[in-house]
């Protein structure tokens, strides 16, 4: 999977609107991917300036919790947009009418430890009393292969969209597995969104294809996988940042 | 609320035993190519149990000198005598391990016929299988194995599964493995490898094929494992009837009120005072600073590090409130659950912060403790990896009596904080309305 000769990530002006072009500082952007269930949100220059912060090697613990924080919570609420809602008509406290819409559904959060319930909390800032499950799954040492450890969801999940949280996604091998047990627990794939901060765009096409109904919503698609299968150029141990680092 | 330096009364002193520390170790000792490995795979298959491990003997492979070296590449050099191999480096290991302790396991390249620098660590197994040519040879290794297996198979099936493999799978040549097989091999295994049919408990022929013998093997271990979780249950018990006192606890916080959204809001609120009173537990030192008149004030700083330990899936409920005291508060996470039929916890993930020991105090997360097996667990673990009793503050939201003194008479010196105690036997039931699941 890893490509010999990455294509590199495209570099291009960015900066608000109404800055001209030739002003602009050069980022680089998320790469491209044409694949209608993937959404890479907009790369604005606050999004590119807050990835910036969290792949630097010198920021510190409070504030990568802070920055990563801050773009969880810009993932779950362009998650949000990817839910069913209905009509609703409100009476404003002037006595007009509004006409709205409300979301129609339950929800449920889903993290794959321990990377995934760091976003937890970005989780709750949205949506405030929503159930979280959690997945546990590691590597078998014998085999090589991801494998289930423990999974504790709630008991109606199958009636509910499910918000799956993983912030690294390199092979997708977790990811994959967790939406496979999400699956046999009857959550049908279409109600399931996974949100993830950095993909590989090897890892992120194969998932996209293996799951069509599944929607991805992602704040970058980096520029490939190394050796070892780590993203690059990444931002290293999500885990081990937020947590021990 | 009440935090308490649990004080000893004259009560012997009581130990604590996770149920890893007395590890089952079974030993798969037989000529090359006899099918050991086989037979150890299908052990841990039919087992079908977490926290079963294979300890491959060839990791104990002594470092060869250059002489040595050269001989090994010339298919010289006897791997098959007792000599080769670090006994008491394996002896070592295997104590460490049945007292529950972390070990670290070496990695042999036999590229290079050296051991590597690096090493892979083994902790909280409970059972392992030690399989080896020689693996019953030395006593004092007999003496530690529970089951000492022997797998038994024709010397000419042996040579030609031994062929097939080394051409295969280590890319040797035909010549060099028959010139070792005579040279080596065979007189070792009549001088040293059959030998260890006299002190095997089970001598199992046809190796693989032989289902029936395997079958009995896992029945075996089954039981034992068994006894030992009954035994474990048992002292669980006895800790609970030792009066350890716990100074002066009174309840001052009620459980939060039943609406979900507002479980979570007050949930937090309790967990942070709680979190900050758990952090008047940690080390202050004096400092000097200069007001902006340019006073002098004298005033206290933390001294070293403070870090966490959420006991999961619970633990992680306290740690919005932990972030809002330390928002960068380095946190480990370890994974225990109470399995449903023998009610005995179990040890499932482990993620320890890196020099978790040199912190000044660590605060061990649960909100909610009933019979204290998980607390008691979570501590020996922090111990373990070398943390220091008196270092470690136990937080949690509500407990039960029987727990708190089974908690406090084991482990004397760490500090625990309360927020409310409850009945004995109250099931579990903060992190489910937390997590809305």
């Amino acid at each position: 999977m890893a490509s010999k000769d990455p294509v590199p990530s495209p570099a291009q002006g960015v900066g608000p609107n109404y800055q001209p072009d030739g002003e602009k500082p050069t980022a680089t952007v998320s790469k491209e991917i044409s694949y209608e269930n993937v959404h890479v949100l907009s790369q604005t220059p606050q999004l590119i300036a807050l990835l910036t912060m969290i792949r630097d090697k010198r920021t510190a613990r409070a504030d990568f919790i802070f920055y990563s924080n801050r773009i969880i919570r810009l993932l779950v609420e362009e998650g949000l947009n990817h839910l069913p809602v209905v009509e609703q008509s409100v009476t404003t406290p002037v006595g007009r009418a509004y006409l709205g819409v409300k979301f129609e559904g339950k929800i449920c959060g889903v993290s794959i430890m321990r990377a995934g319930e760091a976003m937890e909390q970005g989780l709750r800032d949205c949506c405030r009393s929503v159930r979280i499950g959690k997945i546990l799954i590691q590597r078998d040492e014998e085999t090589c292969m991801p494998k289930l450890f423990y999974e504790k969801l709630p008991a109606d999940i199958a009636d509910r969209w499910v918000l799956l949280l993983d912030p690294m996604f390199a092979t997708g091998g977790s990811a994959t597995l967790a939406v496979e047990v999400l699956k046999q627990k009857g959550v049908p794939e279409h109600r399931i969104l996974f949100l993830n901060l950095i993909a590989s765009p090897s890892g992120v096409a194969e998932f996209a294809e293996r799951f069509p109904k599944l929607r991805v919503v992602t704040s970058f698609i980096d520029q490939g996988l190394d050796d070892k299968k780590y993203i690059i150029p990444g931002l290293g141990d999500f885990g081990d940042r937020y947590y021990t680092l | 609320m009440q935090s308490t330096s649990p004080f000893h009364s004259l009560t012997p002193e009581v130990k604590y035993s996770p149920p890893w520390q007395d590890l089952s170790i079974i030993g798969i000792a037989g000529s090359s190519g006899s099918g050991k490995t086989s037979v150890a795979a299908e052990i841990v298959k039919s087992l079908n149990l977490p926290w079963v491990v294979i300890l491959v003997m060839d990791s104990f492979y002594k470092t060869l000198t250059p002489e040595q070296h050269h001989k090994a590449h010339q298919n010289e050099y006897d791997f098959d005598c007792p000599d080769s191999i670090d006994f008491d480096l394996l002896v070592e290991t295997l104590k460490d391990l049945k007292k529950g302790k972390k070990s670290h396991i070496p990695v042999y390249s036999f590229a290079d016929h050296q051991r590597q620098p690096q090493t892979t660590t083994l902790y909280s197994p409970r059972v392992l299988i030690l399989e080896g040519i020689l693996a019953l040879h030395d006593p004092r290794i007999a003496e530690l194995l529970d089951v000492k297996i022997f797998v038994e198979a024709d010397m000419d099936v042996c040579l030609g599964r031994r062929i097939l493999r080394d051409v295969k799978e280590r890319g040797r040549d035909i010549e060099g493995i028959v010139k070792q097989w005579f040279t080596f091999v065979k007189p070792s295994y009549t001088k040293f490898v059959a030998p260890q049919r006299g002190v095997s408990d089970i001598i199992i022929p046809r190796g693989i094929e032989n289902l029936t013998a395997i079958d009995m093997v896992v029945k075996h271990i089954q039981r034992k494992l068994q006894e030992k979780s009954e035994a474990h249950t048992e002292e669980l018990h006895r800790l609970g009837l030792i009066a350890a006192k716990i100074v002066g606890m009174n309840t001052i916080l009620q459980s939060p009120e039943t609406e979900e959204v507002d479980f979570v809001f007050y949930f937090d609120r309790l967990a942070s005072i709680l979190i900050e009173r758990a952090l008047d537990m940690t080390q202050y030192g004096p400092i000097n600073v200069e007001t902006p008149q340019g006073n002098k004030y004298m005033g206290l700083s933390p001294r070293g590090a403070v870090s966490a330990v959420a006991i999961l899936r619970g633990g992680s409920c306290l740690e919005t409130a932990l972030k809002r005291s330390i928002p960068d508060c380095i946190t480990g996470r370890v994974l225990i659950q109470t399995n449903e039929s023998s009610q005995e916890p179990e040890l499932h993930y482990l993620k320890l912060p890196p020099q978790l020991e040199e912190h000044s105090s660590i605060l061990l997360l649960d909100p909610q403790m009933s019979s204290g097996g998980a607390a008691l667990m979570a501590v020996r673990v922090l111990i373990d990896h070398g943390v220091q009793e008196e270092k470690i503050v136990f937080v949690t939201c509500a407990a039960g009596e029987t727990g708190l003194k089974r908690l406090a008479a084991v482990f004397p010196k760490i500090n625990i904080i309360v927020g409310r105690i409850e009945e004995d036997g109250e099931p579990r039931w903060m992190e489910k309305r937390y997590f809305g699941c």
